[in-house]
């Protein structure tokens, strides 16, 4: 299996060439994409894409709740680190840091506001009014 | 005297209506039993045709603990089928599911049986197995398995409440992502394949520091102290999982380069079980031998730390396994494309296909080492399995044309 390779030309930009989907890159973007491990800053391209009130909501709620629910966190287990209380109050905070984490990627990866295809079947909500910086 | 056989014993009445065609007709997609009765009076043929959703989904179960929706893993499992994975159309925007045309995906947070403040109440974390509902779990994917649509709740991960359900149809492939996939011995049953992602308790805390550093409420210590007061239920409940998996990606700390702890260069074990049907592991080689590779030398320059790669037989929770590790990380293309042509029984269906499925993603996490790397080949496993069990179950319909 491994040896019928060698003999085929090895150019990686060969095979790709004619691609024509327009998916593959540039070598200069490759390097650059693959070199990437940490995403992209924090506001530019998140706030670019949020277009709806209802994502601004969310996005602000799920910020003031890790800000509340460590503070929670760190009260209940200074009374008792073993107890059930305290494993909950970190789960939660927990949850909703992954939460946070989950908006910010739809938002930054798909360069889409979460709430698009819901506010086009509901253009009159409140959640859908555009939401203006 | 045409029977073709029955391949699944299902309670006929559910799932399947009777119709009498003035016309015969054949459709023969896999859902349909067609029955013929040759009547011994007249020479008048009288065809049933019994339409049932015999149930061509093959279900996946993924353990994970980083949540639902967001997982790369997801994303490039559901591009390897091709088409992007999307929420649903129109319905609860806070829905954690996925659907693609070949693939839908849903989050077994759907499954809490509590809610965020009955859990607070009965002191439960998210992790506890008291927290979910198998059994409701159990017979949704059951059902979907089997051909028949459900509605299925939302669990809100912003308002931490179980929100109206949502309809789900059976796809050609059901994933169901989670914590608790492999917890419950019946939904393992239903399971055609099953993976579990194995972060070390390092990568994790760096991970984790990575998404969390940003926010305002957090620090070193919060975040620390939050993995800290899950690991009790974590080791309990989820890792056990481990051992029924078919396939574990194992994600630790890299070996080439002394006191990294930052978490960016990785070492990936794929530890892919032998003996399991439609799944032939990856190999390095030569099948079933040891290899220790390092593929950085005259034909290949790669940068600082390097790529270094093993391969061999181990045991795993009493199973006979295969490993395939990686430890380092691309920077370019053609390092990428030359390990390609280097693995053996990867499932591709041309030269190049997983490099290029990893470009595809390139700003997706991991694009430049093993966790990628991996997951796009378990994708493409599971692709194979997909088309392997449906070449097996329209071997039946096939068998009653003849006659």
């Amino acid at each position: 299996m491994a040896s019928s390779f060698t003999t085929l030309n090895l150019n990686p930009y060969s095979s790709f060439g004619s691609a024509s989907n327009g998916e593959i890159n540039t070598k200069k973007k490759i390097e650059i994409k693959m070199n990437m491990i940490s995403p992209p800053s924090k506001n530019g391209t998140r706030f670019k894409a949020m277009k709806f009130k209802g994502t601004r909501m969310r996005e602000k709620q799920l910020t003031e709740m890790i800000e509340q629910k460590v503070v929670e966190a760190n009260q209940v287990c200074g009374e008792d680190e073993t107890s059930d209380e305290c494993k909950v109050a970190w789960d939660e905070v927990e949850e909703v840091s992954q939460a946070k984490a989950d908006l910010r990627l739809k938002l930054e990866k798909l360069q889409q506001d979460p709430l698009e295809s819901f506010c086009q079947e509901n253009p009159e909500t409140d959640e859908c009014r555009i939401y203006d910086d | 005297m045409a029977v073709s056989t029955v391949h699944t014993v299902q309670s006929l009445s559910s799932t399947c209506s009777i119709s009498n065609p003035t016309k015969s007709h054949l459709g023969f997609n896999q859902k349909q039993l067609v029955f013929f009765k040759k009547t011994t009076t007249t020479t008048r043929r009288a065809t049933t045709v019994i339409t049932c959703s015999a149930g061509d989904t093959v279900v996946i179960g993924l353990a994970a603990d980083s949540g639902c929706g967001k997982s790369t893993f997801m994303r490039r499992l559901t591009s390897v089928f091709g088409g992007a994975a999307e929420p649903p159309k129109g319905g609860n925007p806070d829905s954690n599911t996925l659907i693609s045309d070949t693939t839908t995906v849903i989050c077994l947070d759907d499954y809490h049986s509590l809610d965020r403040t009955g859990r607070k109440e009965k002191g439960v974390t998210a992790l506890d197995p008291r927290a979910n509902n198998f059994d409701l779990m159990y017979e949704q994917v059951k059902a979907i398995k089997s051909g028949v649509a459900v509605e299925k709740p939302i669990y809100n991960h912003v308002t931490g409440l179980i929100d109206p359900p949502e309809l789900i149809k059976p796809p050609k492939i059901f994933v169901i992502e989670g914590l608790h996939p492999m917890y419950d011995a019946r939904v393992r049953e239903l399971l055609d394949f099953s993976i579990y992602l194995d972060i070390s308790n390092e990568v994790k805390f760096a991970w984790k520091i990575q998404r969390d550093m940003a926010e305002r409420g957090h620090s070193l210590e919060s975040i620390k102290a939050s993995i800290e007061a899950r690991k009790p239920d974590f080791d309990a409940y989820i890792d056990p999982q481990k051992q029924y998996a078919d396939a574990v990606i194992e994600v630790l700390p890299t070996e080439l380069i002394p006191d990294d702890n930052e978490g960016k260069v990785l070492r990936v074990r794929l530890i892919m079980k032998e003996g399991v049907k439609y799944f032939n592991p990856v190999y390095l080689f030569d099948e079933g031998s040891t290899i220790s590779w390092i593929p950085c030398g005259r034909k290949l320059t790669c940068s600082y730390p390097g790529i270094k790669f093993s391969y061999g037989p181990e045991t795993y929770f009493g199973h006979e396994v295969s490993v395939l590790e990686m430890d380092g990380q691309f920077d370019r293309l053609d390092e990428l494309i030359y390990i390609e042509s280097h693995l053996s029984s990867i499932s591709t269906k041309f030269y190049g296909e997983v490099t290029q499925q990893m470009l595809k993603h390139a700003d997706f996490p991991g694009s430049n080492n093993g966790t990628g790397l991996f997951q796009t080949i378990v994708g493409l496993k599971i692709r194979d399995l997909y088309e392997q069990i449906v070449a097996s179950k329209s071997g039946a319909p096939l068998e009653a044309t003849k006659t």
